[in-house]
């Protein structure tokens, strides 16, 4: 039985703040009438976050929904939880739902921790007395100690996010919406929660996963929502649709058009953030990578550069696996390049097991400083044809060589 | 959305409670708090009104008079005052959690009627402290509450949910409850209002609400149905107003907030 119905969801923001909104205030039957009357007006400055989203969640089964920023991921998760509703089409929910929106769950920050246990309880139907026996149990599961009695603005980003979890656990939700929360707090807490989701699961639990983490959508899901622009552009088995996205991400070519001006280049710098950083004094102009050749494993990039502060420089090519770790990298020899602008062509065999991975091309200086470090936001695929089932092994092909050989025995 | 907030009755008790535990949370004087106000006004407009402007209050000392009427105006007041506001405070639940948006400005209203149990209390101590005791007639003030109930509900759940909207109206509560309190014979009885005046008193649904209150708690008589009825009728329709607006623009406020 499906549990969760989406059919032609529509969501429509209107873009501004301040005045803007304040046209929000007519109630809808006025509105309607505005928006058939003045159409023009009415339709200028809004965008739509989802378009005619249609999809169905079978109890029991887990969704992940992958997509760029701005895809209309938490839209949807926001508007499936009932937190706001669809400007048009329909959304079914027919079980107890929980949502983690994000890590700061919609905790009230003055109340202490416990306080606020009993709060979200309440939001979700369970009175005083139905979550005192659950509250040890809550406490224990966020680790949070003796900070319990505590007002939840002192508490760190991590704290928040592992008392947001725990208190979910406790409230037997039938389908729950999990939307990158797993990437706040440590390791140990995050391994906590994906074997709490994993019996969840087990014990028929329904789930929708967001997260730009894919191995952890592979391991936690089962079938695969791909949200652009809030359009679904796939729709199928985790395997099926993740490869499909890694392809298109792969192809993705529009952010690695040469950019000349300097002024140009220090925004675009600053609007790609932790994207890309360095000292300057050189930089990657342009990356052109070869389709990848031998089930992608072996590859050709040119790397164009401008050079405006050094004469010598280290050209270093590494990669990123999907949880984000950088795996492994090839640094060039000292390379001298005075005269503004240059290029560097590399040839290289990666030795990594099936996965996709994400390439980051960097210029050091002479003295090992790093004046230019760019993670491309595009993937290189990487399919073998055997040891799929290894990915708990980590991303790293080591070469060797297999025999067999018959057990013989040993005579003397 | 009656039900709704029903079946999140435990969510509005819990509102209530966090509400007092963070408002004396940090305070010295604690619950005090809840009895100062009116007492304070009280012996103020005493001053001004009785000794100043030597007002015609009839058989009822003054105190008496302004007390009676100032405890259900407080009520209104500070509901205005606590709930318009709730909504965009509480905008971290609004934005990330499911629950029906009444309960943040129900609560608050929740909050007021914990504090007019405390005024009452007061009322009745004072009543007696000062020699007089509480008429027969008391027995309407369930009937008259819930009249102010539902001129509260209906004014606060508009005032919250267009404050959502427009932050103006939580800026011009202040000014609205001063000006209406100087509009509401509560200080001052109707009767010393210029006759001509009197219509236009009668459109304003807490003249009767304050009025009836006064003549039950400290004359002993039946509230006046000319003056109250204006009142129920105007309250039954704001309640009705309010509510509309409320449930037809809830689903915006995660977006709009």
């Amino acid at each position: 039985m499906d549990v969760i119905v989406t059919e032609n969801v529509t969501k429509t923001y209107r873009v501004g703040v301040g005045r803007a909104r304040v046209r929000e205030m007519i109630p809808p039957p006025l509105d309607r009438a505005f928006r058939r009357l003045f159409r023009k007006w009415w339709i200028r400055d809004t965008f739509n976050a989802l378009e005619d989203v249609t999809l169905s969640v079978e109890g029991g089964s887990s969704l992940g929904i992958v997509g760029h920023n701005g895809a209309g991921k938490t839209t949807l998760l926001r508007v499936i939880a009932g937190v706001t509703a669809p400007t048009a089409g329909s959304v079914g929910v027919s079980a107890r739902i929980a949502a983690l929106i994000d890590a700061l769950v919609g905790f009230h920050p003055d109340l202490t921790g416990r306080e606020n246990i009993y709060l979200l309880g309440a939001m979700h139907g369970f009175g005083r007395r139905a979550m005192a026996p659950r509250i040890e149990r809550i406490l224990e599961f966020a680790e949070i100690g003796d900070m319990a009695d505590t007002p939840v603005k002192r508490f760190s980003a991590g704290m928040t996010a592992r008392l947001g979890f725990a208190t979910i656990t406790a409230l037997d939700v039938e389908a729950l919406l999990v939307d990158e929360v797993l990437a706040v707090g440590d390791a140990s807490f995050q391994r906590k929660c994906i074997n709490w989701l994993d019996e969840y699961r087990r014990d028929g639990g329904t789930l929708l996963f967001v997260s730009h983490n894919l191995s952890l959508v592979r391991n936690m899901t089962e079938r695969v929502v791909w949200l652009d622009h809030g359009r679904v552009i796939a729709d199928g088995s985790t395997s099926d649709v993740l490869a499909q996205y890694a392809r298109a991400m792969e192809r993705r070519e529009a952010d690695h058009r040469p950019i000349h001006k300097k002024k140009e280049a220090k925004k675009a710098m600053l609007a790609q953030g932790m994207q890309r950083w360095g000292a300057g004094g050189a930089r990657v102009d342009e990356v052109h990578m070869e389709e990848p050749t031998n089930g992608g494993t072996e590859l050709n990039v040119a790397i164009t550069y401008e050079a405006t502060g050094i004469d010598e420089a280290v050209f270093c090519l590494a990669f990123v696996d999907e949880e984000g770790r950088e795996i492994g990298a090839s640094a060039s020899p000292p390379v001298s390049i005075n005269g503004d602008r240059g290029g560097i062509r590399c040839t290289i065999r990666l030795p990594f097991r099936s996965g996709i991975y994400f390439p980051i091309v960097a210029i050091l200086g002479p003295d090992g400083v790093i004046r230019d470090r760019w993670k491309l936001d595009r993937a290189v695929v990487v399919e073998r044809g055997n040891g799929e089932q290894l990915a708990d092994f980590g991303p790293v092909d080591l070469p060797a060589g297999w025999s067999t050989r018959e057990h013989e025995q040993e005579d003397g | 959305m009656i039900k709704r907030l029903w079946s999140h009755r435990d969510l509005v008790v819990s509102l209530i409670r966090r509400q007092f535990q963070l408002r004396y949370r940090q305070s010295a004087a604690g619950v005090a708090w809840a009895i100062l106000p009116p007492l304070v006004t009280v012996g103020a407009a005493t001053v001004v009104f009785d000794q100043v402007a030597q007002l015609d209050t009839g058989s009822i000392p003054y105190p008496l008079f302004a007390f009676a009427a100032l405890t259900p105006w407080t009520f209104f007041a500070s509901s205005l005052t606590f709930a318009v506001p709730s909504v965009v405070q509480n905008h971290q639940m609004v934005t990330r959690l499911a629950f029906p948006r009444a309960a943040l400005p129900v609560s608050m209203i929740g909050l007021a009627l914990v504090d007019l149990a405390i005024a009452g209390v007061t009322f009745v101590i004072f009543v007696y402290v000062t020699g007089s005791s509480i008429p027969l007639t008391a027995l309407w003030f369930p009937a008259l509450l819930l009249v102010e109930m539902m001129l509260v509900v209906g004014v606060v759940l508009f005032g919250s949910a267009l404050n959502v909207f427009a932050r103006d109206v939580k800026l011009a509560v202040p000014l609205l409850s001063q000006l209406w309190l100087f509009l509401t014979p509560v200080l001052y009885p109707l009767s010393e209002v210029p006759a001509g005046l009197r219509p236009w008193y009668r459109l304003n649904p807490m003249t009767g609400v304050v009025e009836s209150f006064r003549s039950i708690l400290v004359y002993g008589q039946a509230p006046d149905m000319l003056v109250l009825l204006p009142s129920l009728v105007g309250a039954t329709a704001l309640f009705l107003f309010g509510w509309w607006y409320f449930s037809s623009v809830e689903h915006r406020f995660a977006d709009v907030i």
